[in-house]
């Protein structure tokens, strides 16, 4: 039995819906959900949490059924985007909150144990209006972690952040997790959110969950291109040619690719490919273990923060390459030159 | 020209406005006004106005807080239909809601059933904070509704997440989250209740020293021909209304 499950959840609310959503998570999991606005999302938590009743469909936590369970039963926390402060409590009442409801002793200390651990303590007897948006956040986060939930559920909640800010917060919260083994649900925009903290992951759709599996099986086996582009991973079309002892070969068109994967000979497959498994040379490189040598030609460079993308393309066929600024500096290749292109079978990965 | 135009036309509908209410305050001497203040038909109908006006004010919050937060939060069967029941007061002419009362209270079913229980409304004291009542809770009703839709209903879901029911979360979080529309209702209401004449007219009479609250003393008054007595009324009835306006614009709340 798992620790939380969701089972064929259907969720009508006329502006959002939501459909046959079904997935399981273990104790200590951390969920990502990604997905483009308007997908449900926000639904989903709200009706985990039991503010929208379900349509159809069950949801368990800890062996129990919970589906028809009152909100304040659920023992499951929220936090918002943008924080839900009670605005006329302060900072301190904020968190006691929650605390105040299960137990009469020792709020004072809980209260500053976790304020500490999420360096607020200085702030305790503030109102969340003179706060700024990064403070907000982390006692939003102390407000919900503070009374023990079983699960808690994040809508966006480093959205309004800044990139250092948000790295922050990400360790002081990963800190907080792993001494409570807290499950968790978090929705979010930003991939960097996921590889950061999530070992599960799901995207969804117009209120249908695509794809749900671990990060590495969703990020290297995007089960379809709308996936592939949201996680940044390249889709090719090819066909199975051989299928012998060694890894498996596959004609996509311009040239063939080994993989680890392998199906029948002559059936159609969809490969994928990630930006940052790709390596790329100059000259032509001997003597390295990767099984995919392809030669390529460079389209453009595509700046992207500290790193860069390089467009290659071999006939009509494209890759992208993820490579740091520094190793473009140092390749100097310009549009147009021809480039070398290298990947293990490893990381060429059959979806369909 | 097309600005100054319309600010044109809009200082001069305030001019007039201020010259209305101006002479009210300038016509009668303040000899006059205190004698009539202190005169017994004032003090009397001052006294009711007060009684009543507060009874009905809190009636009206009760009713109005409740509906005004379900008719905000909760989706039910027929939500269209009660909206515009209730909103339907604001509308009507006062007259014919005191006749809509009138025959309600009388001689129905309804009536004679709240009459063996001791209410009798027709023609009575208890008639004029049932008729204020009427007329002023389709107001409040509308102020407390905007005034919850305008609390961020995740604040009370993160409440209820944290272990409190609803009701809980509605007397931690909701309501002093709307003191500010709570009040500018309360007292828009408290206008309503003191200034209604059509509905109180129709229902509890407008007889002499018994159910007389200002606006009927001032209705009497004039067509007594006693002017003094009107005035002062008009003047009372105005101050109440400026401390309401002017409490309801500090609270910043629409409708």
């Amino acid at each position: 039995m798992s620790f939380f499950r969701v089972d064929n959840l259907h969720i009508n609310l006329i502006e959002f819906q939501l459909r046959e959503v079904s997935f399981c998570l273990d104790q200590g999991d951390y969920m990502m959900i990604i997905g483009p606005t308007g997908a449900g999302k926000t639904i989903l938590l709200e009706s985990i949490v039991g503010f929208w009743k379900p349509e159809k469909g069950r949801i368990w936590l800890e062996g129990s059924e919970i589906t028809q369970e009152l909100p304040e039963y659920r023992n499951i926390g929220i936090v918002y985007q943008n924080y839900a402060l009670i605005p006329h409590f302060t900072v301190f009442e904020n968190i006691a909150y929650g605390l105040k409801k299960k137990t009469k002793n020792g709020i004072g200390e809980t209260v500053k144990d976790i304020a500490a651990s999420l360096k607020i303590e200085h702030l305790l007897h503030r109102k969340p209006e003179t706060l700024s948006g990064g403070e907000q956040q982390r006692v939003a986060l102390a407000r919900s972690l503070v009374v023990e939930p079983k699960l808690l559920l994040m809508d966006e909640p480093f959205s309004a952040l800044d990139p250092r800010l948000r790295r922050e917060t990400r360790h002081l919260l990963l800190d907080v997790l792993a001494r409570r083994k807290t499950t968790v649900i978090h929705i979010s925009h930003d991939l960097n959110d996921a590889w950061a903290l999530a070992n599960k992951l799901a995207i969804f759709r117009d209120g249908l969950l695509l794809q749900f599996g671990t990060i590495e099986d969703v990020f290297r086996r995007p089960q379809s291109r709308f996936i592939a582009d949201f996680v940044g991973a390249s889709i090719l079309d090819g066909t199975v040619v051989a299928n012998g002892s060694g890894p498996c070969l596959i004609d996509v068109g311009d040239f063939h690719l080994t993989s680890i994967d392998c199906t029948d000979p002559g059936k159609k497959v969809q490969v994928a490919l990630r930006p940052e498994d790709i390596i790329v040379s100059k000259e032509r490189p001997s003597g390295i273990s990767a099984q995919n040598i392809i030669a390529t030609r460079l389209e453009r460079v595509v700046p992207e923060g500290r790193a860069s993308f390089l467009h290659l393309a071999v006939n009509e066929t494209e890759l992208s390459v993820l490579v740091t600024n520094n190793a473009v500096a140092q390749l100097g290749v310009s549009p147009g030159d021809s480039i070398y292109a290298m990947i293990k079978s490893a990381n060429v990965r059959i979806v369909q | 020209m097309f600005r100054f135009s319309l600010t044109a036309v809009t200082f001069f509908i305030t001019l007039l406005l201020v010259l209305a209410i101006g002479s009210l305050f300038v016509v009668p001497s303040l000899e006059d006004i205190r004698q009539n203040i202190w005169s017994p038909e004032m003090r009397f109908s001052l006294k009711l106005s007060l009684i009543t006006g507060l009874t009905s004010t809190v009636l009206v919050m009760i009713f109005a807080l409740p509906i005004g937060y379900a008719l905000s939060r909760f989706k039910f069967w027929g939500k269209g239909f009660v909206k515009t029941i209730i909103d339907m007061p604001i509308a009507f002419p006062e007259l014919v809601l005191g006749l809509c009362l009138l025959l309600l209270f009388g001689n129905t079913a309804v009536g004679k059933l709240l009459n063996s229980a001791g209410l009798n409304f027709v023609f009575t004291k208890k008639g004029i904070v049932a008729a204020q009542f009427f007329t002023a809770l389709p107001y409040a009703i509308r102020i407390m509704k905007s005034t919850f839709d305008y609390v961020n209903p995740r604040i009370e879901f993160v409440s209820r997440s944290l272990g409190y029911s609803m009701f809980e979360t509605f007397i931690n979080i909701s309501l002093p989250l709307a003191k500010n529309g709570t009040l500018a209702s309360t007292v828009i209401s408290f206008a309503r209740c003191i200034g209604t004449f059509g509905t109180v007219l129709i229902l509890a009479g407008g007889s002499y020293m018994r159910t007389e609250v200002l606006p009927i003393t001032l209705y009497l008054n004039i067509s007594y021909g006693n002017m003094g007595m009107a005035l002062t009324s008009g003047i009372v009835l105005m101050v109440v209304s400026f401390i309401a306006i002017f409490i309801f614009e500090k609270a910043e709340v629409s409708i």
